[in-house]
């Protein structure tokens, strides 16, 4: 049950990563079909530090996906790891309250939190209008690998501390 | 026989460094060394924000309701050819590399600062640097890589620095205005060579006017100069000679139909285009009243025209203006 909560939570976090980076929206009216990119190679061509072209347009009524390969993969990592994370946090925080051992999941929140501030932060200066931070905006793009860092510094320490492996008893 | 060699060997380079046809820079108040010190990284890379550079363009009964009469759209008329080009479209690449009639251009298109402006190319093509100054689009041709922010049209880094680019007459205003002074326009299409979200703004919306580009939203970067003269995102329709700038406040210029300005020895004539709700500006003395104005496919027919010599003018949102331009003339503006 723990891992279809976390992974349930996982897979949310990856599919807001994605309409946070504006892959995943509305469009302009109500339609069904998709569209191929003309270039097969434009997948790998950089829209920010972290943001790839899509290959693909897919609308679903007036849903839009922009499927980029780079971009799901790079979402499909954050939320595996936010899931892990929130498994070991939770599974930790049982520990504890048994034989009052383990605090590292409490830490497993703080770098979520970063990864989800990473692909919202340059559209949240565009509401906030801080010109002190718009300067800052070439570095938001970092935050992703901050994130992913974190959370597996977070996970490292988590299995240290004796949470269980997401494969296993 | 060396020297031709030589000459063979150069010649790679020296179309390399052609770059866009050039002109007589418009007034630059700082040196470029201090605009490029004032460049900023808007975040995408070089070509992150990826030029048109295969048009495509459809009538206008083909556009259907793809286009709202509000919306805004960017239009040029060349050779007796005029085209759209739906702000929608533009808000994500903000340069088409186009051949209007036969003339090659590049119609540009900043959202941070709400200016359009026409280029001639040249055999070149302009793209997006990923860079800002003053929060404004700074393009760069891919044939000498010289870096142009895009309202200064001069150089300021790279082998143009300090050269101008030819300006074209744009026209920043709305479908239904366009499509009633030009029936038979084309309309850029979505088949833009990338896949977009066209129809969604990533800062806002003009139809109504609201998000990043509301009058009083604050601007995002720093501007290396400020002024609190207008909110902030007020549009003002701007122009500039070799040693001045001068800002026309449009609802003056709405109410009167005409403006007159007399600085520094030069007479100018600025005239309400209702039709397209745009101003245009000529250098020169004709004594023109609003009524004797026509306006058709080429802008205002103005009686004694002959004296008149055609300036280009362009909307801007003021923080942009006044922070390229902080010694700018208001026109028509009263004591505000």
């Amino acid at each position: 049950m723990l891992r279809l909560v976390s992974g349930t939570v996982g897979a949310a976090y990856a599919l807001g990563y994605l309409v946070a980076l504006g892959d995943i929206g509305f469009g302009r009216g109500a339609r069904w079909g998709w569209q191929w990119a003309g270039d097969p190679w434009r997948w790998l061509e950089a829209r920010g530090l972290f943001h790839f072209e899509p290959v693909a347009r897919l609308d679903a009524g007036a849903l839009v996906w922009l499927v980029s390969p780079l971009d799901v993969l790079l979402a499909a990592a954050l939320g595996g790891l936010v899931a892990l994370n929130l498994h070991g946090a939770v599974s930790l925080a049982r520990g504890r309250a048994v034989c009052g051992s383990g605090t590292g999941g409490v830490l497993a929140a703080l770098p979520a939190l970063l990864a989800g501030s990473a692909c919202c932060a340059p559209g949240l200066l565009l509401l906030l209008g801080i010109p002190s931070l718009g300067a800052l905006a070439a570095f938001f793009g970092w935050l992703v690998p901050l994130s992913v860092l974190l959370l597996a510094a977070t996970r490292l320490v988590q299995r240290r501390r004796g949470a269980p492996a997401w494969f296993g008893a | 026989m060396r020297s031709l060699f030589g000459l063979m060997a150069l010649a790679p380079v020296a179309a390399a460094l052609a770059g866009p046809p050039l002109a007589e820079p418009p007034f630059l108040p700082q040196a470029p060394a201090e605009y490029r010190e004032a460049r900023l990284s808007g975040g995408p890379p070089k070509d992150g924000i990826p030029s048109i550079d295969e048009p495509r363009f459809e009538s206008a009964a083909a556009a259907g309701d793809r286009l709202a009469d509000g919306d805004r759209i960017i239009g040029i008329h060349i050779d007796g050819e005029a085209r759209a080009y739906p702000q929608a479209i533009l808000v994500w690449h903000e340069i088409v590399n186009d051949t209007v009639g036969d003339t090659p251009v590049s119609v540009t298109y900043c959202p941070l600062t709400g200016t359009a402006l026409g280029f001639r190319r040249g055999e070149t093509t302009f793209g997006v640097s990923g860079r800002l100054v003053n929060s404004n689009l700074v393009m760069y041709d891919r044939a000498s890589d010289t870096q142009w922010p895009q309202m200064l049209a001069a150089g300021i880094d790279g082998p143009h620095a300090g050269d101008g680019l030819q300006e074209l007459r744009v026209v920043w205003t709305t479908w239904a205005r366009w499509r009633e002074r030009y029936p038979h326009t084309r309309v850029l299409t979505e088949d833009t060579g990338s896949l977009r979200r066209y129809g969604s703004d990533p800062y806002g919306q003009y139809n109504p006017r609201g998000g990043y580009y509301a009058e009083d939203a604050p601007p995002v970067f720093p501007v290396m100069h400020e002024s609190d003269r207008y909110p902030p995102k007020h549009e003002v329709l701007g122009f500039r000679d070799a040693d001045h700038a001068y800002a026309v406040d449009r609802a003056a210029l709405r109410e009167t139909g005409v403006l007159r300005h007399e600085a520094n020895g030069r007479h100018y004539l600025i005239v309400h285009d209702p039709g397209l709700d745009t101003g245009w500006v000529f250098r020169g003395e004709a004594p023109v009243a609003p009524g004797d104005i026509e306006f058709g496919p080429d802008g205002p027919r103005i009686p004694g025209r002959d004296s008149l010599t055609a300036v280009n003018a362009f909307e801007a949102m003021w923080f942009a203006w006044a922070g390229f331009y902080p010694e700018t003339a208001v026109i028509g503006g009263g004591d505000r």
